[in-house]
């Protein structure tokens, strides 16, 4: 039967059905798709019976607080064997077509094209006839307002980075903590040890972390170590056997925590740059993808024997940024 | 068309019988009072009877709508429990290990919906899994569109609706993952701060903008992630898949050249009863299989990770798969940064994690017209190509993916070196290497792989097993075995869907039924 | 369906269609409380108030001379050759000194003996038993006095561990080599931070007390007992028995299992249900 429309609607002893297609069941497109009906019926059924199930119990095992394995065992079998039931049913027990339809262009006609054309190019032209200063308005209003409408999608957002980038809370005197906001004596650390400080007053800021490390300590029987220079003019920001170096990669900002003591390199946990240090080693990158050395704290001891800074960082921690310099 | 009914005549010995034509009541009274309103009625009719090819492979698409849709579900039944707020509370909940630990009021309520809601935890579950299957399904699906060529005209448009969904669907799925403020994501969000800053003359105030001051800014990252993960992106991503299904519908769906497919029609099945059935049973399969994996397959157990602070970090953390690609490209990159003029551009970021992916979405963006530029094709295409029939294409396609596969490894340099105890350092130029060498190997192989399956006749397609029988004086002789569904092989002749069905071969026709054909 | 009223017998099967899933789902609900398994998910590891009463840690060091002696019979046998004849050095180093932590926590998980030394020692089932382990650390041990900070051997006890501190205490410490969940990880340079998994209580003190390989040392005045004690209370409780209520726990490296997981079995899985669904033509 082909999709021929006779206009005549009515029926008739010579049209039954008024010329309209109609398909009768034993037309090969409208036979289901299994070879056996019968059986691809109850195996839907069964999948269909599965899947009641599986949503009742879990019903029961939400109603008896069972655990998430059961949850998911019970419901995910009910979703899937009745999902599979129903496209099991529409796959072999409906007609299996194949069914055709025709395309039809998209595009009209280029003189449908033209008229639309037409249709802006003359009504714009009613709007703007010799009414220029009108439209030159239109537009000035329109990118005031663009601009003016961004201020508070954008500038209310936050505060403006000024200078705070360039500076930690770290200045001469101010003891290194630990994250309970202990000082910090020189005895405290063993030879290779390891430990994140603060600034006495901000202990756990993001940008203040410091990793504490001590490369050297006093030989056996001795209770003072020797300093630690690790580039020229560096002389006395290492004593008693300590290094300490900023814990915010010059990468991308991640906290430089991994001390590989034998080796003495820092390594960054998330892209794995690769720092050396020691004597003669500022931290300076060897592996990896960070472009800086870490920023290094000078370090003092004080009357006390704790650590303390001797003064800010001598340049920005962390990542590039463009006022950087 | 007048509404008149016809009065049934009365024919001798016919007794009083329901016609099985004649709608019911109430259908016929739904029917009439929307068409009166919506004017359905033949819109409706024609949407019925579309057409949809049914390739397995254009269900691909389907995986991601429906993921989709129980993105959307699960979503709304976390937004009920979840707290998006950076305020630090101590916490006194359902897991024990983390008692009277600070953390932020987001950590805190995903712990708690994690442990003490009935179902959170598998909801919680699901909703991650299906972001990650949602990814995975848009990746397969745009490989399918790009390999057969379905990009061509007249559907560019439909392309870049897509392009900018899987855009969308990275943005947001990073976001998701985020909110929970967790030791592993929050490193990811420290590394997204940094990225913004990297930008040349505006990042620094991009960043402070954004998060509200120097890093870890004002706490206020964690709101504003929240409302763009469910409201903002959400609504421009169910927006955009309107588009993308709306210029589905209206250029209707391309289809493999076969018998009786031609560039002028479109075979497969009808959209109400067989589609419908089959897509509504696929949506319940996916979300079986997503509610499953999130009970049985632990997924971001964050309670073992603890509450990010920025001081803290763990090894082994790698962002979600579809991230990978870009911590990847930011492990590789060398050290190259630009210093001078009184300022620093810091390339070792700045170019793997916002020019490279600047580009290659642009590219992904620019293909049809690339295409078209190389080939000079400028015919519209419903038929689609065989991948092997166009093997520049497919090698180039296989290149890329090999590409970004490659990267999508490098990103786990770290637990692939101790997984198969070689030296990390080994590993990561290994994949500055394989990165350069593998797509290009690759394409030059799938190249020759399809010119040498353009010339075999029958590759690819199953093929009919020969039955073999022994007569009863031995003989020997073969025929061929019965033809399976679905091989193509004994299909009948496509034919228009019928309007009418008749059911009951002994029900004659009851005359004055209005049967009306559809206006073309 | 015709548009007449419906019949009685009729009226009784609409309203059992109507009842039936009702029906099936108390049913369930009755079965499901009798028959399903356990109720309530049983909650973690509960926490202890911190109790004062005895010392988190105590050292001590096998001394006795029948252990030296039969030390001395091991050691000579399996140790000497890298170590010296009197344990000052040789292709390995110097042991005299470092006290009874060092050498147990070396022997006890298999890294010694090691038969290359050009790559990291690694835990291996170990050679010794622990009678003999302990005869080793006293031979060990008794050729000089220990230095300043090198412990004897730990006890731990964990019964007033707070686990909160522990946790704490891991992230910030240890986490960054072990990783989050103990998995470990590769280091640079061909070295790697272990599994945390198989170690022992005594082990996990050990190491943090006497910082073996490229691992930190952390002494009494950085670390104390009690937090080396809630330390290891967390390695032994939610690191090595974690909770992963979610389901199977895919390794504990996080989403690179999971992104092979939901990529192979996740779509994979259901483009498998496409290809039975659709046509293959």
């Amino acid at each position: 039967m082909s999709d021929d429309v006779q206009r005549n609607e009515q029926p008739d002893a010579a049209h039954p059905t008024g010329g309209v297609p109609v398909a009768t069941m034993t037309d090969p497109h409208m036979q289901p798709y299994a070879r056996h009906p019968a059986r691809a019926e109850a195996v839907t059924g069964l999948l269909l019976l599965v899947g009641v199930l599986g949503f009742a119990a879990y019903g029961a095992v939400y109603f008896v607080n069972g655990s998430t394995q059961w949850q998911a065992v019970s419901l995910g079998i009910g979703f899937i064997a009745f999902g599979i039931g129903l496209t099991a049913w529409g796959k072999y027990l409906l007609p299996q077509g194949p069914f055709v339809e025709e395309r039809h262009p998209l595009a009209a006609s280029q003189a449908e094209r033209d008229a639309l054309g037409a249709a802006i190019v003359d009504r714009g032209r009613l709007v703007f006839r010799r009414r220029g200063f009108l439209g030159g308005l239109l537009g000035l209003g329109g990118a005031v307002m663009g601009v003016v409408l961004a201020f508070p999608a954008i500038r209310s957002l936050g505060p403006l980075p000024k200078k705070t980038f360039d500076h930690t809370h770290w200045r001469r005197g101010v003891r290194l903590v630990d994250i309970d906001g202990n000082p910090v004596h020189y005895t405290d650390l063993e030879t290779g040890g390891v430990l994140t400080v603060f600034p006495e007053g901000h202990v756990g800021d993001a940008m203040d972390q410091t990793l504490l490390i001590r490369p050297g300590g006093p030989l056996p029987g001795q209770t003072q170590a020797a300093p630690i220079v690790t580039a020229p003019g560096r002389e006395t920001w290492g004593p008693q056997g300590y290094l300490a170096f900023s814990k915010v990669c010059t990468h991308a900002g991640c906290p430089v925590g991994l001390y590989q003591k034998a080796t003495s390199q820092l390594l960054c946990p998330c892209h794995q740059s690769l720092f050396d240090v020691g004597a003669g080693k500022p931290a300076v990158p060897v592996f990896g993808p960070a472009p800086r050395p870490l920023p290094q704290l000078p370090l003092m001891v004080d009357a006390d024997g704790f650590l303390a800074a001797q003064s800010d960082y001598h340049e920005p921690v962390g990542p590039g940024f463009w006022e950087r310099s | 068309m007048s509404a008149a009914t016809a009065t049934p005549a009365t024919r001798e010995g016919a007794t009083q019988r329901r016609s099985p034509t004649r709608l019911s009541t109430g259908l016929d009274g739904t029917l009439r009072w929307l068409d009166e309103r919506l004017g359905l009625a033949k819109g409706g009719r024609t949407f019925l009877d579309k057409i949809f090819p049914d390739h397995w492979s254009f269900l691909l698409g389907e995986i991601a709508l429906y993921s989709f849709i129980v993105l959307v579900a699960t979503g709304v039944f976390l937004t009920l429990y979840f707290d998006p707020s950076s305020k630090e509370v101590v916490y006194h909940g359902a897991y024990a290990p983390l008692r009277g630990i600070r953390m932020s009021a987001a950590y805190a309520s995903t712990v708690d919906l994690s442990f003490a809601v009935r179902s959170g935890l598998v909801i919680r579950q699901m909703h991650h899994w299906a972001a990650d299957v949602f990814l995975g399904a848009i990746a397969v699906h745009m490989c399918r569109i790009f390999f057969t060529g379905a990009f061509r005209r007249p559907r560019e448009l439909n392309w870049m609706v897509g392009v900018t969904l899987l855009t969308l669907g990275i943005v947001n799925g990073f976001l998701g993952y985020s909110l929970p403020d967790d030791l592993i994501s929050g490193t990811g969000i420290r590394i997204a701060y940094s990225i913004i800053l990297s930008i040349p003359l505006v990042g620094s105030y991009l960043a402070t903008l954004t998060f509200g001051g120097q890093f870890p800014g004002n706490g206020s990252i964690i709101p504003r992630m929240f409302i763009a993960h469910v409201l903002i992106i959400p609504a421009i991503i169910a927006a955009l898949i309107g588009a993308h299904l709306g210029l589905l519908v209206r250029q209707k769906h391309t289809q493999f050249a076969g018998k009786g497919r031609t560039e002028h029609n479109v075979v497969g099945i009808p959209a109400y009863p067989n589609f419908a059935l089959k897509t509504q049973g696929f949506m319940f399969v996916i979300t079986g299989v997503l509610w499953a994996m999130g009970g049985l397959a632990q997924i971001n157990p964050i309670w073992q990770f603890g509450p990010y602070e920025a001081y803290k970090i763990s090894y082994a953390v790698q962002p979600d798969w579809y991230m990978g690609w870009l911590d990847g490209a930011l492990r590789i990159m060398p050290s190259w940064e630009f210093v001078g003029f009184g300022h620093t551009i810091p390339f070792e970021i700045f170019l793997p994690a916002v020019l490279f992916p600047g580009l290659t979405f642009t590219l992904f963006y620019a293909w049809p017209f690339i295409e078209r530029r190389i080939t000079g094709d400028r015919a519209e295409h419903n038929l689609l190509d065989r991948p092997r029939d166009r093997p520049r294409r497919t090698a180039i396609g296989a290149g890329a993916l090999a590409f970004y596969f490659m990267l999508f490894c490098a990103s786990s340099t770290d637990v692939l070196a101790n997984f198969f105890d070689v030296s990390l350092n080994l590993v990561l130029w290994s994949f500055r290497v394989l990165v350069v060498v593998v797509p290009v190997v690759v394409a030059l192989l799938t190249y020759r792989i399809c010119k040498d399956m353009a010339g075999l006749s029958g590759v690819g397609k199953r093929k009919r097993p020969v039955v073999v029988r022994r007569s009863a004086t031995g003989a020997y002789m073969t025929e061929p075995a019965a033809p399976r569904p679905g091989d193509g092989h004994e299909e009948p002749e496509p034919e228009p869907v019928p309007t009418f069905v008749q059911l009951d071969e002994e029900e004659p026709e009851p005359p004055g039924v209005r049967r009306v054909a559809r206006r073309v | 369906m015709s548009s007449a009223a419906p019949s009685a017998p009729a009226r009784r099967r609409l309203r059992l269609a109507t009842a039936l899933p009702g029906l099936v789902v108390v049913a369930a609900a009755l079965i499901g409380l009798f028959a399903s398994p356990s109720a309530a998910r049983s909650d973690t590891a509960s926490q202890a108030l911190r109790m004062d009463a005895t010392a988190p840690i105590t050292y001590s060091a096998p001394s006795s001379p029948q252990q030296i002696a039969a030390g001395d019979v091991l050691f000579q046998q399996n140790c000497a050759s890298c170590h010296g004849a009197d344990a000052s050095g040789g292709v390995g180093p110097n042991l005299r000194g470092l006290g009874a932590a060092t050498i147990d926590f070396w022997v006890s998980t298999g890294r010694m003996p090691l038969a290359n030394a050009a790559v990291q020692a690694v835990r291996k089932p170990p050679r010794f038993n622990r009678q003999q382990t302990l005869d080793i650390v006293a031979y060990v041990n008794s050729l000089q006095p220990p230095a300043p900070g090198r412990v004897g051997i730990p006890t731990v006890d964990t019964a007033g561990a707070n686990l909160a501190e522990g946790q704490s205490l891991f992230v910030l410490n240890c986490a960054a080599c072990h990783t989050i969940t103990g998995s470990g990880d590769a280091l640079a340079n061909n070295f790697s931070a272990p599994t945390l998994h198989k170690a022992t209580a005594t082990q996990v003190a050990e190491a943090i007390r006497t910082g073996p390989g490229n691992m930190p040392w952390f002494g009494p005045n950085e670390l104390t007992d009690q937090q080396v004690a809630d330390i290891v209370a967390y390695v032994k409780g939610p690191i090595q028995h974690p909770d992963n209520a979610g389901g199977v726990g895919l390794g504990g490296i996080g989403p690179v299992a999971e992104g092979f997981v939901g990529l192979l079995v996740g779509v994979g899985g259901i483009m498998l249900i496409a290809y039975w669904q659709g046509e293959r033509a």
